[in-house]
């Protein structure tokens, strides 16, 4: 009971915090905000599949790419469909991902450990060929875009609210999945197969559940960030995105609910803010282009050697113990 | 289309795959590390080449200079290689998804680079040789068959030497037994440097032999990684020859591919050779555990 109520009172405070947010920073902030909140999603729903059950799944923007690309699809006349409000196109772009997430963690049960990820590494790769190779669907590498009648409906700052909202409906409802029975096996089927398997936890299922439930979420968000955005491109099934999504997971604790949601978020704004304008003041003064992207694989590259065991987790264990406070890394 | 030039065509695309593969496999095999960082090894041996060639060639004349470069970029690469070990993967080992955090990171940093230093072209390295020949009715180039010509003397000079050097023994010792090769006082350390070495040679020599025939861009980096997760899964985690006969079907496949629908759907093809071999066999045709 008492991690349930901290969790609420994490939840109503963070919220709080963000509501209030519009008041004080512009609108470009605000946009790129919105964005960090999407991505927040797609962070805390490969947690689910890797940290909480334990898969190295590298692919999990194809998850992402499918949401966008149905949703976007639907959205515009490249191929006969029925029209359909955006709530229900995401929906859709959601439930097609979850297809997918079936069928990649069906192909990927007999998997373990190495084949696992370089599989998974290599899915999203096939997918952008494929966008490449039916350009008059896909509109190849570049995407295209969706009307503006299929734009979320309000401005910058009604936007963001509702990427807000999206992102803690979203956190609340996978935080009630890790954290229920279903959580607790998953957790099992990740420590010990053969164990989890001998005290009758059907394995197959739960990692095909697991699988099926980070897609789908990964899709939702992928989904509205094609309504965010306007656009959709072979971007949201890139490699450097499931870079990131594992950093900011990674940078905040693999497997801890509130670690892989701050660091995205984290990640996300040092990313499209901070680095940015690091990335002006250098090419102020450097002979050759140097672009942000640049400067977050440099740092990342640095923080891993540097602490490999996670950023994040290293100095809360580290203020924990100094300040006594009771933070234990929550599995 | 015809047999007979899926089988040429195939045979030399093969050949480069396996050098390509066979320094990942290696590198795994010993060090059970995976490399992501690969294909940029591939993709460096095409640009450093490019780079010397245009420096020497101002004193040195002709196929000379480019055998001279070529020779030069390779050395490099390697150091490349034993770099990029070194100062990345050497420190995360302990680390598996940190190990492909890292190796990853360097790709894209490296691609990053690559693309802001010479943009978004492809760019091919002038031939060795020029002229052309029919083999079994189909017109090659002398390109081709240097290419394939090189990249077999290359891998029957790496399986010779895992196999008969006592360099190369301690190689398969260390990649059988990590504990055991230190208890009989194999110096571990040195043949995780060899071998990442030998591995980033071999790559680049074949992104040297690739660009020579094709061409090479900042996102072949990460493209090749699709063939070289694809054969070594084939041929098998770990395993040099698994890889080195794998990398052939995949060439033949590839050609095959290419010739009967369109170059693009060679990828998918890879992919879904992948899986299917998954289903049926998941350790490879020789694979290590």
């Amino acid at each position: 009971m008492k991690s349930k109520t901290r969790a609420l009172i994490f939840f109503a405070l963070s919220m709080a915090v963000f509501a209030a947010l519009p008041v004080a920073v512009n609108t470009a902030v605000l946009y790129m905000l919105g964005l960090a909140f999407i991505f927040v999603v797609y962070c805390v729903s490969w947690d689910i599949i890797a940290g909480y059950a334990g898969q190295t799944n590298l692919g999990h923007t194809v998850f992402i790419g499918i949401g966008a690309y149905t949703t976007a699809l639907l959205c515009t006349s490249r191929i006969p469909h029925p029209d359909l409000p955006i709530f229900l196109t995401i929906l859709t772009g959601g439930i097609v991902a979850t297809l997918f997430g079936l069928g990649i963690g069906a192909i990927c049960l007999r998997l373990k450990g190495y084949y696992l990820a370089l599989v998974t590494a290599v899915l999203p790769l096939i997918f952008i060929q494929l966008a490449n190779i039916y350009s008059g669907i896909f509109g190849g590498y570049e995407g295209f875009s969706i009307p503006f009648s299929k734009a979320l409906p309000g401005g910058v700052v009604e936007n963001y609210y509702i990427a807000l909202v999206f992102c803690f409906s979203c956190l609340a409802a996978m935080y009630a999945f890790v954290n229920s029975s279903i959580g607790v096996k998953l957790r099992a089927v990740r420590d010990d197969e053969d164990l989890a398997e001998a005290v009758g936890i059907d394995v197959v299922k739960y990692k095909l559940l697991a699988f099926c439930v980070s897609a789908f979420f990964a899709g939702l968000a992928g989904a509205l960030s094609v309504h965010y955005e306007m656009t959709v491109g072979v971007d949201s099934f890139s490699i450097p995105l499931m870079l990131e999504i594992i950093l900011g997971v990674i940078a905040g604790g693999i497997g801890t609910f509130y670690g892989s949601a701050a660091g995205g978020f984290a990640i996300y704004v040092a990313k499209n803010w901070v680095l940015i304008q690091v990335s002006t003041f250098l090419n102020s003064f450097s002979p050759v282009h140097i672009s942000d992207e640049m400067i977050l694989y440099a740092l990342l590259i640095v923080l891993i050697v540097l602490s490999p065991e996670g950023v994040v987790t290293k100095a809360v264990k580290y203020f924990g113990e100094k300040l006594n406070l009771n933070y234990a890394v929550k599995n | 289309m015809s047999l007979a030039e899926i089988i040429v065509l195939g045979s030399i695309v093969g050949g480069i795959w396996a050098l390509v593969a066979s320094g990942f496999s290696l590198v795994f095999g010993v060090a059970r590390v995976l490399n992501f960082a690969h294909g940029i090894y591939f993709a460096l041996g095409a640009y450093f080449t490019l780079v010397l060639y245009d420096l020497v060639s101002r004193v040195v004349p002709g196929v000379t200079a480019l055998i001279l470069a070529s020779a030069v970029a390779c050395l490099l690469v390697g150091l490349v290689g034993v770099a990029v070990y070194v100062f990345t993967v050497k420190p995360v080992r302990r680390y598996e998804v940190m190990v492909i955090l890292v190796t990853l990171a360097v790709a894209l940093l490296i691609k990053e680079i690559l693309l802001s230093v010479f943009s978004d072209v492809s760019i091919s390295i002038p031939p060795f040789v020029s002229g052309c020949v029919s083999v079994a009715g189909i017109p090659v180039t002398y390109t081709r068959i240097l290419a394939f010509v090189i990249s077999i003397t290359i891998i029957a000079a790496l399986d010779c030497f895992i196999n008969k050097t006592r360099r190369g023994k301690e190689i398969v010792a260390t990649s059988q037994d990590c504990e055991a090769a230190m208890i009989i006082g194999i110096d571990v350390e040195k043949v995780y440097i060899i071998t990442m070495f030998l591995s980033a040679l071999l790559a680049g020599v074949g992104g040297i032999l690739y660009a020579q025939i094709y061409a090479v861009n900042p996102m072949t980096a990460l493209r090749v990684l699709i063939y070289a997760f694809a054969i070594v899964i084939l041929g098998g985690l770990g395993s040099v020859r698994g890889s080195i006969i794998a990398a052939f079907i995949i060439g033949y496949m590839q050609v095959a591919v290419s010739i009967l629908f369109a170059s693009e759907w060679a990828e998918v093809v890879a992919m879904l050779a992948i899986i299917a071999i998954l289903v049926v066999r998941p350790q490879g045709l020789m694979g290590v555990e």
